[in-house]
């Protein structure tokens, strides 16, 4: 099994705010070609640890300036074995008193930096790690998988979309209503889909998200950067998370979106939204895998060239407009409505307020 | 620590000679400038002279000769009785000035019993929840003889509402409080990430304090424009200056809209800026930043009074350049860069101890950095001539050089439609996250060099000893709270958070109903959270 690209996943855990490092090294990561998951500011241990064994990730980053590791370190290990992974290496990254490098590597603690290590040191450790880190023989999580095992789930996807042949073995059918959810970058897709996601939850349906972000088209590596806006809630386990790199097919849907969609229908999850950037062949891709393709929109300056384009307008079989907190909303709702039509369905949304996303999910359940 | 693939070097190894030369320096390969390179430059119009307009040589005529620069030196320390026993040991050594740092918890806008506040109560600062912390943190401390620097943000009209509620208190007519709350939430979003709610609400709220000042505590700084932080995050000197002095353009602009009089908002703003290491670029930033600052006033936002077209400043020694290998290099960084800033003409200045990159500093070292200003201030005679570095063919041009870099990423965020525009898009991050990696590349290269950690190597030596903090200011500090909360009058403090979050909705100054909610002891956690009902939360906007 070729195991490059790997899947790094890179955390603040705490009330730290200082990014500066743990951004460079995630765009060096990206850039020497592998996958990378940030999970932005303000995690918990517990939510960082959850994330790790849904994204199956080789090794986890954790990086700390505030001088809390005695306390939250002890946590992320915990967590580790709470969620049944401590196959993945954690190591850590910071302002780390040479006196506690003991502790912390007693504790578990796979490899220590600090803000003198060279970006290139990192990185050989980070890749030494991740080359040991074990996923598992495919008969074995395929065994897990069928017992309900998430840990196998998650193993299962990293193996499906890195072995170029399986073994013939299918996942049983499902029945997962599959809804796409596209737009252009930053309209707020991956918000959506955390608010509708735990509205969904609170229905007790069990939710199953795929975010498909680009790969550098001349590293091939990724910043996966859809994750970090769908933990506003507690970690929860049938809320699966998993973000792929779409690999170097432009616009694609990554390696395998596919049989990794089956694999989350045939685990029972209830609904899948699978997010990815509407642009170019990924359009396609999706309206083969989903029922229905949402395009999400934002309130605009006026006019109404946004949505004549790219032919994003035929393929959405509906429209959510988001960001209505912001001004011009309702102008923009009104040309929307003119462009649409009256046979699709039109939400007015505010994620940022957690507005109209009920009716949303309302729709989404009628269509079970 | 880190291995660069250089080999520890002892003190007596050879070294090379020939230096790397600096990109955007020398470029035409003449190591020296002259007046062939500064042809449009006309003294009368770009210099003047000292407190002359566009006061590029300084903002007084006699500068240091008359006022040295203010010995700044910013700490923080545990409970807030801690705090307030040190307080008053510097009023009774003659110092007016206090300098109030909080923890991160109060800083996030989090009560000390919040879950995420585990293990950082008053750990780098005071730690502030409620209007009985500030009480006791001004205990007998009269409040109209102190000038007070708060250094927050996200919930800085809030720690403001505790301050006026303990002056009330003491009887202290408002319009003789002075002091200067940092309150500058732009470059939260920039770079410091020390932000709660969404922009446009977080901007409101600065502009609600900033109103609030001119009408009741006109003595009061509303504002310290920092780029301190946006520098540290990995921002270029052109881009600290930019975007520093953006944001504070964007506060008049949202002032002036409110329909505030711009010379009264002007009067009452100042910066902050880092120091780093490249010494003649430092000086040069602080020269433009006068410049520009003082033509914008003038000509785009037409302020009148002489004083609003002023950039006061403050500075701060760059802590990214400090390392942790051979601690003591740090005191000569400190030095170099603490020069840059009074050959800049700052205000006032801090300059940071030689162990800082590991923990809260040392007695000692906190004590060497301000020797090392005393220095000099009093052995070096740089006070004696105010800009003396003025008509320099290379600062003169270094300081057009970075004007020009400034006013073209001004271009690019009106090309955006301002400073919120462009956060929303992501344009700040991406832009300092880029150049972090940048220079961070610069350093793996070995284009660039930072001795002790890509040069000059050595084995790590003794580690030097960390200050630890104890836990039980912090449980102290909870229980206390929990105490608080148990025995307050509800109906009153329910009240309150009622009419905080009716002002927030309807839009009106925040200020009245935050004061009122300060004194029903409504916590700093328990408004922010009210507040969030309302605004919503921020999720740092798109940046990758
Ligand atoms: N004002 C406002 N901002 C929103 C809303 N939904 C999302 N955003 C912001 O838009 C930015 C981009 O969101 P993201 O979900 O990453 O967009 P994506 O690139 O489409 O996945 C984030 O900063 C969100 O907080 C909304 O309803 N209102
Ligand atoms: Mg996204």
């Amino acid at each position: 099994m070729s195991k490059q690209p790997y899947r790094i996943l890179l955390a603040k855990i705490g009330l730290d705010g200082h990014d500066r490092g743990v951004k460079v090294l995630a765009r060096s990561f990206r850039d020497a070609g592998h996958d990378v998951i940030y999970t932005g500011l303000w995690q918990t241990a517990q939510a960082t640890m959850c994330a790790a064994m849904q994204e199956d990730v080789d090794v986890v980053g954790v990086s700390l300036l505030s001088a809390a590791h005695m306390t939250i370190m002890p946590e992320v290990l915990k967590w580790r074995k709470q969620y049944g992974i401590e196959h993945v290496p954690v190591v850590l990254g910071g302002i780390i008193p040479v006196q506690d490098y003991d502790a912390m590597r007693k504790m578990g603690v796979a490899a220590l930096f600090n803000p003198g290590s060279s970006i290139e040191e990192i990185l050989k450790e980070f890749s030494r790690l991740a080359a040991e880190a074990s996923h598992g023989t495919l008969e074995e999580v395929q065994a897990g998988y069928t017992t309900g095992d998430q840990v196998a789930l998650a193993k299962l996807i990293t193996h499906i979309q890195r072995d170029t042949d399986g073994n013939g073995w299918a996942p049983p059918a499902g029945d997962a209503l599959v809804l796409g959810i596209t737009g252009s970058p930053g309209v707020g897709k991956s918000s959506f889909i955390d608010k509708l996601g735990r509205e969904l939850r609170s229905r007790n349906l069990r939710v199953a998200v795929v975010a498909v972000d680009p790969s550098s088209p001349l590293t091939g590596g990724a910043l996966l950067g859809d994750r970090l806006r769908m933990m506003s809630g507690s970690p929860d386990e049938n809320f699966f998370i998993r973000s792929l790199s779409s690999g170097t097919v432009l616009g694609g849907l990554g390696p395998k979106a596919k049989e990794v969609v089956s694999l989350l229908s045939g685990f029972g999850f209830d609904i899948i939204l699978l997010e990815t950037v509407g642009a170019g062949q990924s359009d396609v891709a999706v309206r083969e895998l989903a029922r229905h393709t949402l395009l999400l929109l934002m309130p605009d300056s006026g006019d109404s060239i946004q949505f004549s384009k790219a032919g994003l307008m035929e393929i959405a079989t509906c429209f959510v407009l988001n960001k209505c907190d912001l001004e011009g909303a309702d102008r923009t709702l009104a040309h929307l409505a003119t462009a649409v039509g009256g046979d699709r369905p039109l939400w007015k949304v505010s994620t940022l307020h957690n507005e109209g996303i009920d009716k949303v999910a309302d729709w989404v359940v009628a269509q079970r | 620590m880190g291995a660069h693939g250089v080999k520890p070097t002892g003190q007596t190894a050879a070294v090379a000679t020939t230096m790397p030369v600096t990109p955007d320096r020398g470029e035409d390969g003449k190591p020296f400038v002259g007046p062939e390179d500064l042809k449009d430059f006309d003294p009368a119009v770009s210099l003047a002279q000292p407190s002359e307009y566009p006061f590029t040589r300084g903002i007084h005529r006699e500068m240091y000769r008359k006022r040295l620069w203010t010995m700044r030196q910013f700490a923080g320390f545990g409970s807030a009785q801690q705090t307030n026993e040190r307080f008053k040991y510097l009023l009774a050594h003659g110092q007016t000035g206090l300098s109030t740092a909080f923890d991160l918890p109060t800083l996030m806008g989090r009560d000390s019993d919040d879950l995420l506040s585990l293990g950082e109560v008053g750990r780098c600062g005071v730690a502030i929840s409620s209007l009985d912390d500030m009480r006791r943190l001004f205990d007998g401390i009269d409040l109209g003889q102190v000038s007070t620097s708060m250094t927050i943000n996200a919930p800085a009209a809030i720690l403001l509402a505790f301050y006026i509620a303990v002056a009330k208190e003491q009887g202290v007519p408002l319009d003789q409080l002075r002091g200067t709350l940092q309150n500058d939430i732009l470059k939260e979003f920039h770079s410091q990430n020390e932000y709660v709610f969404p922009p446009p609400p977080s901007v409101r709220l600065v502009i609600d304090t900033i109103e609030y000042g001119t009408q009741c505590t006109p003595q009061w700084n509303t504002v310290s424009i920092s780029g301190y932080h946006i520098r540290e995050a990995g921002a270029t000197a052109a881009q600290e200056l930019a975007f520093t002095l953006a944001d504070g353009m964007a506060y008049v602009e949202e002032s002036i809209k409110r329909g505030l009089d711009v010379d009264a908002v002007a009067k009452r703003l100042s910066f902050f800026f880092d120091v780093h290491n490249d010494f003649f670029e430092e000086i040069a930033k602080f020269r433009a930043a006068r410049r520009i600052w003082a033509k914008v006033m003038r000509h785009k936002y037409k302020a009148k009074n002489e004083r609003s077209w002023w950039l006061r400043t403050h500075a701060q020694t760059a802590g990214v350049s400090l390392t942790e290998q051979q601690p003591m290099n740090n005191v000569v960084r400190v030095a170099y860069q603490a020069l840059a800033a009074v050959l800049g003409g700052t205000q006032s200045l801090h300059t940071n101890s030689y162990d800082e990159t590991l923990a809260l500093p040392s007695e000692n070292a906190v004590k060497v950095a301000l020797r090392t200003q005393q220095v000099l201030a009093y052995e070096t005679n740089v006070t004696q001539i105010v800009d003396p570095l003025g008509g320099s063919y290379f600062i003169e041009k270094l300081t057009d050089e970075i004007e020009a870099k400034a006013e073209a990423i001004f271009k690019e965020i009106d090309a955006m439609g301002g400073v919120l525009p462009a956060i929303d898009r992501g344009y700040f991050r991406r832009a300092i996250a880029e150049s972090a990696l940048q220079q961070a590349r610069e350093y793996e290269s070995g284009q660039a060099i930072m001795v002790g950690v890509n040069k000059f190597r050595e084995e790590q030596g003794k580690p030097i000893e960390i200050l630890q903090v104890d836990q039980a200011t912090e449980d102290e500090q909870v229980a206390r709270l929990k105490e608080l909360k148990k025995n307050r009058d509800a109906a009153r403090h329910k009240a309150a958070l009622e009419k905080v979050r009716q002002s927030a909705g309807d839009g009106e100054n925040m200020m009245p109903s935050l004061i009122e909610a300060a004194e029903a002891d409504a916590t700093v956690g328990e408004m922010m959270a009210t507040m969030q009902t309302v605004f919503g939360s921020y999720d740092g906007g798109p940046e990758w």
